[in-house]
Parts: C-alpha cells; sequence; structure tokens
C-alpha cells in the first residue's frame, strides 16, 4: 500500500483532513508509521514537519489528533524520527504558542506537549543507544523547567514502550537497526551541511562503507552481552523451578517466574538464528548450542511443572550455564584440591584440620614461613621447564602446602619476605616443620629459588590475583595467571579473559578450573603464552575476571603492564 | 557528481574549484566544494565511487539539482557497470521529491588518452534518450580533467539550463 513515490505530501494532507473528522484512528496513525519505515530517506524529516505544523493548527482538535499522530510516531519509527524531533527547529516550533511566562491553566494541547516532551526525557534521552544525538530534547526540557513550567508525571507502562527491550536480538537485527540509524543520520548531516556536520559525514561513511568494522566488533559485543544476560536468567529461572519443584507446587502468578519465562521463550528462536549466523565459529557455536540446550529443557521443565507433573519434571536435567570454563580440566589438575575445598560449606572437616594445622605451624614460626612458602614454592614448578622432571606425586602436596600457609596465617607482608630469603636458618626451620608430615618438598626448599618473579595484578576484597612472568625464547614471554580466595565465601563461576594490543599474538591454555573455595590459596591457574615482535617494547594486557561470589556477580577488570623479564 | 571508482570525479572537483590537479587516492567519503560560475553558484558534491560507497549515494540525493556523471571513457570493460549504476541512480532520483527537474550531464572523461571512447559511443552505447522521461533534459560531454578541457562546456550547460524552483 502507499507506494507511489510521490504522494508523501498528499498522504499527510489527506490524514489531516480525517483529523478533522472523526477520532484518532490508531490503524491509520500506524499505517503512517509504517509507511515511514519502509521509505526511510526524508521521510521521517517531512512527517515531522507536516506533523509540528499540524500541532499548530489554530483548530485544537487537530493538535490533539496531530499529537496523537506524534506519538505513535516517536514509538513506531525508532532513532530516523527520534533524530528529527531532536532537531533544535521541530522543538522550536513545539512549543510555539507556549506563552513565555507559564499560563494559570495549561491547554489540553499545552499538556500533551509537556508530556510528550517529559516522556522523551525520560526515556530515548537516558536509554537510547544515540541518546548523544538527542541534547536539544533535554535542552527544552530544561528550559520550560526554567520558565516555570511543569511537567505531568508519566505513567511507568508509558515509558516501558519507549525504552529499548530486553529481548535477545540476533546479529543481522542488531546491524540492520544499526544500519537504519547510520543512514538516517548519514542523511541529516549532509542536509545540514556545516563543516563539522560534513566532517562526521565522512567519518560515519568510512564506517558504514566498512572501511572501520568497529561497528561489527560493537554489535558482536552486544550479542555477547545479550547472552550473558540470558545465561543470568536462565540461572535464576533454574532455581526457582527447582526451588517450586522441592515445594511440589508452581506459582504461575509470580510475576518474576512468568517474566523470566516468556524472555526464555522469546530468545529460543533467536539462539537458533545466532548459531546459523556463527556457524564459522566452532567456540560460539558450542556455547550457544548448550544455551539452547539449557533454555529448551527450562521451557520443557516449567511446562511440566505448572500441569503438574513433578516426575516428569524432575527427569528435566538442566546443565549449569554460568560458565563456559571446562570445569573436567579442574578435576584432572586439581585433584586433591577439589575435595578438600570443593563442599560448599567452610565447617568441613579436612579443611579444619588443615587450617588448624596451619596455625599451629605457622604461628611458632612467625609470619616469615608462610612468606618462604610463597616465594619459592609456588614459583618453582610450573613455571620453569626444569622442574618438569620431578616426581609427580610431589604436587598434591604442594597443593596441601598452599592451603596450609593460606588458611593458616595472614598473608604476609613484603618486608617480612626479604628477610626469609635471605635467611638460611629460617628455611631449614621450615623444612623440619615439614618434614614431619611430607619430607618431599622438603627436597625441593633446598634448591635454588628459580628466576621468576611474581606480581601482583589485583587485589578486591574477594579475589587476589597474581602473575607471574618468564621469558621462553627471545620473542616469547610466558605468564601464570594465579587466582587466591582470600575471604570466607566460595567463588565460582570464575572466568578470566585477556586481550593483548593488536602487534601481539596471544596463546592462552585452559584455565585450570572455575571454583575456588574459600581461602584457597592459587587454586585455579592460567597460562598463556605472548609473541611480540621486538624485545623491549612494554607487554601491555588488558584483563578481566568475572565470578560468582555469595550470589553476586562481580567483575573486575583493569589494564596490567607486564614485569620486564 | 557520482561514477565509478577512478572514473575523475574528484580530479575534476579540484580542477573546477583551485584549476590544480590534485593527485588523489581513490575517496572514502565524500569531496564537497563551493565555486561561483556566471550566474551560478556551485555546491558540488563528489562521493567516493568503490563498490563499497555506492549503497550510500542515495543520501545525497535530496535537493539534488544537477547529477553529473563522469564516466572513464577508456575503461570498456566496465561501461556496461557504469551504464547500470547510471540507471539505478536515475530511477532512485525518481523517489525523491526534492530532487525534481535535476539536469543530467555525463563527462566522458580521459578524452586524452588514445584509445578512449568519443562522447558520441558513449552517448549512444548509454541509449539516453530511448530510456529517459520525455522533458529531461541530459548532454553527455567529452572531458580531459588534467586539462580542464570540456568542463566549462559542462557547466555551461548547467547553466544555461538551470531553471531556479520558484
Amino acid at each position: 500500500m502507499l507506494s507511489t513515490p510521490l504522494d508523501n505530501q498528499r498522504h499527510f494532507k489527506h490524514r489531516a483532513c480525517r483529523i478533522t473528522l472523526g477520532e484518532p484512528d490508531l490503524g491509520l496513525n500506524l499505517a503512517v508509521a509504517d509507511y515511514i519505515n519502509e521509505k526511510q530517506g526524508g521521510s521521517p524529516r517531512e512527517a515531522a514537519i507536516v506533523v509540528v505544523n499540524l500541532i499548530n493548527s489554530p483548530d485544537s482538535h487537530v493538535a490533539v489528533f496531530a499529537l496523537n499522530l506524534l506519538d505513535v510516531l516517536v514509538k513506531n519509527c525508532g532513532y530516523p524520527f527520534h533524530l528529527q524531533i531532536s532537531r533544535k527547529e521541530f522543538l522550536n516550533e513545539l512549543v510555539k504558542r507556549f506563552p513565555e511566562r507559564p499560563p494559570a491553566r495549561y491547554s489540553r494541547t499545552q499538556r500533551l506537549i509537556l508530556t510528550a516532551i517529559e516522556e522523551w526525557n525520560q526515556t530515548i534521552c537516558k536509554t537510547s543507544k544515540y541518546k548523544e544525538d538527542l541534547g536539544f530534547i533535554r535542552d527544552m526540557h530544561r528550559l520550560l523547567t526554567y520558565k516555570g513550567y511543569i511537567f505531568p508525571e508519566i505513567k511507568q507502562e508509558d515509558l516501558s514502550v519507549l525504552n529499548p527491550s530486553d529481548n535477545l536480538k540476533s546479529l543481522s537485527e542488531i546491524q540492520k537497526e544499526e544500519g537504519l540509524a547510520q543512514a538516517a543520520k548519514l542523511q541529516e548531516l549532509v542536509r545540514r551541511g556545516r563543516p563539522s556536520d560534513l566532517k562526521e559525514a565522512n567519518k560515519l561513511m568510512k564506517i558504514m562503507a566498512g572501511f572501520k568494522d568497529d561497528n561489527l566488533v560493537e554489535s558482536k559485543a552486544k550479542v555477547a552481552e545479550d547472552l550473558d544476560k540470558l545465561k543470568r536468567k536462565a540461572d535464576i529461572f533454574s532455581e526457582m523451578l527447582q526451588a517450586s519443584e522441592r515445594s511440589g507446587t508452581l506459582d504461575t502468578s509470580d510475576e518474576t517466574l512468568v517474566e523470566l519465562y516468556s524472555s526464555l521463550k522469546v530468545a529460543q528462536p533467536k539462539i537458533q538464528n545466532l548459531i546459523t549466523e556463527e556457524s564459522d565459529d566452532e567456540v560460539a557455536v558450542q556455547d550457544l548450542l548448550k544455551i539452547n540446550d539449557i533454555v529448551n529443557s527450562l521451557v520443557e521443565k516449567y511446562n511440566f511443572l505448572k500441569n503438574g507433573e513433578l516426575e516428569s519434571a524432575s527427569k528435566v536435567q538442566v546443565a549449569n550455564s554460568g560458565s563456559g570454563v571446562k570445569e573436567s580440566l579442574n578435576l584432572i589438575d586439581f585433584d586433591d584440591e577439589a575435595t578438600s575445598g570443593a563442599p560448599e560449606s567452610s565447617g568441613n572437616a579436612v579443611e579444619d584440620l588443615l587450617s588448624d594445622l596451619g596455625g599451629l605451624s605457622f604461628s611458632n614460626n612467625n609470619d616469615p614461613f608462610g612468606a618462604g612458602g610463597e616465594i619459592s614454592l609456588l614459583g618453582s614448578p610450573q613455571a620453569t621447564g626444569s622442574h618438569k622432571t620431578q616426581d609427580s606425586s610431589t604436587s598434591p602436596n604442594y597443593d596441601i602446602f598452599n592451603q596450609l600457609s593460606n588458611s593458616g596465617t595472614p598473608t604476609p607482608t613484603p618486608a617480612s619476605t626479604t628477610t626469609t630469603v635471605q635467611s638460611g636458618s629460617a628455611f631449614d626451620l621450615l623444612g623440619g616443620a615439614f618434614s614431619t608430615s611430607s619430607p618431599q618438598p622438603v627436597q625441593q626448599f633446598h634448591e635454588p629459588a628459580p628466576k621468576t618473579s611474581r606480581s601482583f595484578i589485583n587485589e578486591s576484597q574477594h579475589l587476589k590475583t597474581e602473575i607471574e612472568v618468564h621469558r621462553e625464547t627471545q620473542d616469547t614471554v610466558k605468564a601464570i595467571v594465579y587466582f587466591s580466595n582470600i575471604q570466607s565465601s566460595s567463588i565460582s563461576n570464575l572466568q578470566f579473559l585477556i586481550a593483548v594490543p593488536k602487534s601481539l599474538t596471544l596463546n592462552l591454555e585452559p584455565q585450570t578450573g572455575s571454583f575456588i573455595a574459600s581461602f584457597s590459596k592459587d587454586a585455579v591457574h592460567q597460562a598463556f603464552k605472548i609473541t611480540h615482535p621486538t624485545n623491549n617494547s612494554q607487554l601491555k594486557i588488558k584483563w578481566k575476571v568475572n565470578y560468582v561470589v555469595n550470589g553476586q556477580d562481580v567483575e573486575e577488570t583493569n589494564t596490567y603492564t607486564l614485569p620486564h623479564v | 557528481m557520482l561514477g565509478l571508482d577512478s572514473a575523475g570525479k574528484t580530479t575534476i572537483l579540484y580542477k573546477l574549484k583551485l584549476n590544480q590537479i590534485k593527485t588523489t587516492g581513490p575517496t572514502v567519503g565524500f569531496n564537497v566544494e563551493t565555486f561561483q560560475y556566471k550566474n551560478i553558484r556551485f555546491n558540488m558534491w563528489d562521493v567516493g565511487g568503490q563498490d563499497r560507497l555506492r549503497p550510500l549515494w542515495r543520501h545525497y540525493y535530496p535537493k539534488t539539482n544537477a547529477l553529473i556523471y563522469v564516466i572513464d571513457s577508456c575503461d570498456t570493460k566496465r561501461l556496461e557497470e557504469s551504464k547500470q549504476h547510471l540507471y539505478k541512480i536515475l530511477k532512485e532520483l525518481d523517489n525523491i521529491d526534492t530532487a525534481k527537474d535535476y539536469l543530467l550531464l555525463i563527462f566522458a572523461n580521459k578524452q586524452d588518452l588514445t584509445n578512449s571512447m568519443s562522447p558520441k559511443e558513449i552517448n549512444d552505447y548509454l541509449d539516453l534518450k530511448n530510456n529517459l522521461r520525455k522533458n529531461q533534459l541530459f548532454a553527455v560531454i567529452g572531458a580531459n580533467a588534467l586539462t580542464g578541457q570540456g568542463l566549462i562546456e559542462g557547466l555551461s550547460w548547467i547553466s544555461n539550463n538551470f531553471k531556479p524552483v520558484q
């Protein structure tokens, strides 16, 4: 319909005629919106001009209907139209009939205009992805407030329409949306034609033509973020379902539950789309398939529970979606740790025993012991190749030792560290203390400490992150990042990410685990290699670590410059 | 001013603006210059012609008074491609309310090269006469952006035929 190209103006006039006749016609208003969405180009601008002229019509009936149409267009035509209503000229026209001082009583038209501006100010000016382009709306709002105009209160449900939806979008959908917004902006910039606009237009053109791929990177980041949100939702939903499984009833009047269900349901086809889009990226597909399975089984489970089929529901197994880390590795490498540290309750018998032991040996020898352990013990085995030949049975002992040193004593200060290393007697003492329980590590102690230094990356209230770096070849640096839990709750779903500048190559080995029991030291580590072309360049990484502690998601991120080795 | 990449659009623009030969690389984005010729002030947009930029041409259509389409007269291999794009633009321009009654000027550029097609050959190949709206004015003019030959002739044609909007 409405496809003849030249009748845009006529179409709106036609609309205007109708206005004087009947009631606000939502169907017709939506048709206008569809028409603009389909045609794009100059049509949002033309529409905005026609509508604002109608709003200023002396016939208040027409004005009210025009405002009605404006509302529909703002809500249905997206950024291309938002860009037009945020133009200074448009806003000035919109309030053309407002007196310098607010009248004692607002007319109906004025009230509707104030409502519209307030609504925009609370929604698109705050939540739109392109809110920086909408500054004049904010300015107009401020100006009116300053002049003494009072804005009516807006109902929450009216606001939600204009806020971005939380639903999962596929990459192509995001890009299409982005493309439309960029096209609208380019056209507007070209039309304005001021030097600064032209400069921006040129820049935007480069981006749109794909000479810069910021776009794609950004869209991908958005997809990843949305997926993350979905995972969290799935986790909460899963927990709620488990709870109702235990109680045997499902409360379908629970809004949160129903909302979570519907957002999972909506996500189902989108995940399918994403899988097709990402089909060349195997890792991503694996991850997506996993989420897909989880969502499917959760939806199934919900439906069983809703129908009271408890037995069928309990048969539906739902995997944990929280992290993409391979937990199997954890079991292989840290067998001993896992058994002593894995149970959630910190009142575990083994652990208590360990900390008792720690208290005994450490407090007597004072801090130096823990400090010595930190330097020589933890540095040696993984970081340098020369120790690889050692008896494999020693490593479990190490781990116990680590646990001891950490859970028993407070973290030693660096000052005491240096003193210990220098005094040989302290070492002997340590050896003596340990030889009773496990003789093998003692051997280790008397070997000269290998030349790897451990540096400190970050310490939050939950997690301590440290790094060991050593040079492998002329242009390769190998590093291991260690994670220690420094408080009494366990840390789960630990995920560590690193990025390096483009000139460097990063090689990541799998993270050894994703769970750290309370107060366990170096329970998880992550090795990586950086290959860099020039020798003396500073190696900078950007890191990010996510984990869950006490049921809360925590994220830490920063940049870090590797020590020179 | 539109046309395939390396047809000579940017060279033409700066020859007209500065009377200089600016050696340019491919235009990524666009250039715009204003200059006066006779009674008319030209606001000339030169939009990059690489294939990735072509879908963006349409954003420059509104308020077009004249379309200058530049063709590399030696590039016989891509002449068909160039023709296709010209017809596409003309069709799209018909849908733009603010680009009514535009003039169409074709520069058959690079006439200095020995193997170039003549303006007449280009004109015959494009076959505009049989494909345009009845009242559409157009001209195919041979040009050499390096010497400026033909450029002034083209501008004269535009200024002689341009009717300011009432």
